[in-house]
């Protein structure tokens, strides 16, 4: 099975040269039937990549530990969901699933266009993918191949890191990786697109799905991340801005900025060169943050340390923006259209303003995450750029953000009249002014979080504005009651409230973040059995103790009471646990989730007589956050779903 | 739904947001508050709060002690810069070469809005250009009946879409 992953690769790696050989050779030649033919060879390569991972996931479930890699991150013990996941939990298995997903890619992509013709942009778009897929093979195959063997049989592997084995290892690397890999299509496209001088906005309705898609997989990914660290870590935070975190976060912020603009090409046919820089600039950040995380110029809590392909991603990147910024500067005059507002007021404008905001807030982070690398070049000190810095310069970047979020959707194209202000801001205004009021009456001093409590309940307050008289108006057209109109508008203009949900969902989300970041309570204390300790409105008591085997790994169990007011409300279990071949224990957070506030307890520490140490926090609305996420998530995937009336 | 029930829901879900919130304020200052500050010395790069190594153990150990004899977060970030060095705090310290890392955003924004005004006043005058030949040419040929309605629905049409 070794040598058929092997051959597997080196198979895909021909095939996909073959391919980018037919295409070029079709192009030049303007023969349809080599285009054809190159079209045949990417197939061939998604199938023979397609056999190399199944060649690796095997080797993992059969416990081949002569593979290197295997030995590196499973071993007998491991439980059979976390043997398969392993398969992307180092650098060389990653790789291969990078492959993978762009070569399935690249068939949907082949599969898409199966109806149509193939026109001038396509085998372009082929060629750019098989470009980006050949990088990574080629990578696999010569330089960090996983299924490199050992020269002896080790009797067991040397296990995967506690922290992985966790559900949010099956799918935070996957959707992270689907969500850069998908930015490719547009990118590809658009690549197309210049080569061509295609200049309408054909790339941009064949890529909005990718777009979107690739978006909403970025934006889960980063998401479970973040809810991994929180269950999983033990510090009782989500977002550390860590090098990796910011890496994915940068890329996430640049499509955003695209995706609206891509709004306004659609319908204005306007901001042509600006979507193709958005678009190349969201690629480059993608491959940019895979080179922050593989190349170890960064430290990081993700740990993946010097790999030695920091050299090549770099050189792909070279290329790419190269490559990009030259193909932008020969067709910059055939792109270049000159847009129209007729006034300062309009949607446009909103829309400009957000990239701004946006492209800032990447800047930002960008900035922050080498800032040590550009520090020591400069000065010869290497200082750490950690979270205060990233939470004081980006907060108030995001809030001008959120306020962009409430006014763009509603405010008119081209020009906003005083009626439309009036009618569509009066409402939120008063909402977010109430709210203002309200957060300082009941004791909210902290500036920026009053500041984020206003503007969300702002955004929130121009959302149900909006979907209310849409209500009503449907309801005086077609008689349908109250639900049925909510409905029938939520699926007719999906486009329109997916958006709105995705925007509603920020708004929980801002309110999550304000609410545990300004008023999380946090409390450590060493219990004996029997005694309590209080936080907040709750007091923990310590009743139990115990210990017993599982899987892989022993368990020290602590059993709390959860009591207020004096009532026993609720148990809580918080664990220590010793993992078969991990150098040092983990703790299993016991987490007590409501909508107000989540009861957050770790245990750091096991005495003598099993005194305990607990570590206990209460994080305001933070559930707020996951639901305002799902919410985003629902949102974009009802944006996607095409129209019946789009397809005829 | 009048709009004074839309109002009075609102009203009630603003309300109901704040109860949310714990009555208390901020509490006293903690291990936390100071260790999210520093990085742990025995694994540079990593926050001391998120940090679980034994390094890490001793330098919340001495937070901790100085947090009992009553010392402040400077004075405790202090002692960590005296004994490592500025590379101790995650905070980047506001000063020399340090303040691009401040100000480049905001600079990016000092750019980047005045660029986009620029963007808008070219769109605002040939928008402006264009109305005002929309209108000649409107005193010229009136559409009909048929083609103003094709228009009007063509137009809600792609209303629905964004």
């Amino acid at each position: 099975m070794i040598t058929f992953g092997i051959l597997s690769q080196i198979a895909a790696l021909f095939f996909t040269l073959l391919s980018m050989g037919l295409l070029l050779a079709g192009l030049g030649r303007n023969n349809v039937r080599l285009v054809q033919a190159g079209k045949r060879g990417l197939l061939s390569a998604m199938i023979a990549t397609t056999l190399a991972s199944i060649a690796l996931a095997y080797l993992f479930l059969t416990d081949n530990f002569q593979v290197e890699y295997v030995a590196s991150y499973s071993d007998r013990a491991l439980p059979i969901f976390y043997k398969a996941t392993a398969f992307w939990a180092g650098q060389k298995g990653s790789l291969l699933f990078w492959a993978w997903v762009l070569s399935l890619f690249i068939g949907l992509v082949i599969f898409n266009n199966r109806k149509e013709p193939d026109d001038r942009n396509t085998p372009y778009v082929y060629l750019v993918m098989a470009g980006t897929l050949s990088f990574f093979l080629f990578l696999l195959c010569a330089i960090s191949n996983p299924f490199d063997t050992l020269n002896f049989m080790p009797r067991d592997g040397q296990g995967l890191n506690p922290m992985l084995q966790n559900p949010g290892m099956i799918f935070h690397p996957p959707t992270l990786f689907l969500g850069y890999i998908g930015f490719t299509v547009p990118f590809a496209y658009a690549i197309a697109a210049m080569i061509t001088g295609s200049t309408d906005a054909g790339w941009i309705r064949k890529t909005r799905v990718w777009n979107v898609l690739s978006w909403i997989f970025l934006s889960i990914g980063i998401i479970l991340g973040g809810q991994w660290a929180y269950v999983e870590l033990g510090w009782g935070g989500y977002w550390a801005w860590d090098p990796v975190e910011n890496a994915s976060f940068i890329p996430w912020l640049v499509s955003t900025a695209f995706i609206h603009t891509t709004i306004i090409q659609e319908r204005r046919g306007i901001m042509k060169v600006w979507n193709m820089v958005l678009v190349q600039l969201t690629f480059i950040l993608c491959i940019f943050g895979t080179y922050l995380v593989r190349s170890g110029i960064l430290q990081s809590v993700h740990d993946f340390g010097a790999t030695g392909l920091g050299g090549y991603f770099l050189f792909f990147l070279v290329v790419v923006t190269i490559g990009g910024i030259y193909l932008l500067a020969e067709s910059y005059s055939e792109f270049k259209t000159p847009g129209s507002v007729e006034s300062y007021l309009s949607r446009e404008s909103t829309f400009l303003f957000n990239n701004v905001i946006l492209l800032a807030l990447a800047f930002a982070t960008l900035l922050g995450t080498v800032f040590p690398i550009l520090s020591e070049a400069v000065t010869g000190n290497k200082i750490t750029v950690g979270q205060p810095f990233f939470n004081q310069v980006n907060t108030p970047l995001f809030l001008m953000l959120l306020l962009l979020t409430g006014i763009g959707p509603l405010i008119g194209w081209r020009k906003a009249s005083t009626s439309n202000l009036r009618r569509n801001f009066l409402f939120p205004a008063i909402v977010a002014l109430m709210a203002g009021i309200i957060m300082v009456v009941f004791g909210v001093r902290q500036s920026y979080a009053l500041l984020a409590f206003t503007l969300a309940a702002f955004v929130g307050g121009t959302i149900i504005q909006e979907y209310i008289t849409a209500i009503r108006s449907r309801k005086k057209l077609t008689g349908e009651s109250s639900p049925g109109a909510a409905v029938k508008l939520l699926w007719k203009m999906r486009r329109r409230y997916g958006g709105h949900i995705v925007h509603f969902g920020l708004a929980m989300m801002v309110v999550g973040i304000a609410a545990s970041s300004a008023y999380k309570l946090e409390k450590q204390a060493t219990l004996k059995q029997g005694e309590n300790m209080t936080i907040g409105d709750f007091t923990l008591e310590y009743e139990n103790f115990r210990q017993y085997e599982k899987y892989n790994r022993t368990v020290y169990a602590a059993t709390l009471g959860v009591f207020r007011e004096g009532n026993r409300i609720d148990e809580m279990e918080a664990e220590r646990r010793y993992y078969v071949n991990a150098k040092q224990p983990t703790t299993e957070v016991a987490i007590r989730s409501t909508l107000a506030q989540d009861l957050y307890v770790t245990m750091p520490g096991i005495g003598q007589g099993n005194e305990i140490t607990l570590k206990v926090a209460v994080n305001p609305l933070l559930i707020w956050i996951w639901f305002g996420s799902g919410l985003m998530v629902v949102g974009g995937i009802l944006a996607i779903i095409p129209s019946r009336r789009r397809e005829s | 739904m009048s709009r004074k029930d839309s109002m009075f829901i609102a009203a009630i879900l603003v309300l109901l947001t704040t109860l949310l919130l714990p009555a208390t304020g901020i509490a006293e200052l903690t291990e936390t508050e100071v260790s999210e500050s520093l990085i742990c010395y025995a694994c540079p790069g990593e926050p001391l709060n998120i940090d679980r190594c034994s390094g890490g153990n001793q330098m919340r150990d001495v937070i901790k002690k100085m947090l009992a004899e009553g010392k402040s977060k400077a004075e405790i970030l202090d002692y960590f810069v005296g004994q490592f060095g500025d590379s101790i705090l995650t905070t980047v310290p506001k000063k020399g070469f340090n303040l691009i890392a401040y100000t480049g955003p905001f600079i990016g924004l000092l750019v980047g809005f005045p660029v986009a005004f620029l963007v808008l006043r070219r769109w605002g005058s040939a928008g402006r250009k264009q109305s005002a030949e929309q209108t000649s040419s409107e005193a010229v040929a009136s559409l009909d009946d048929e083609m103003r309605l094709r228009i009007e629905k063509e137009l809600s049409e792609m209303d629905e879409e964004d």
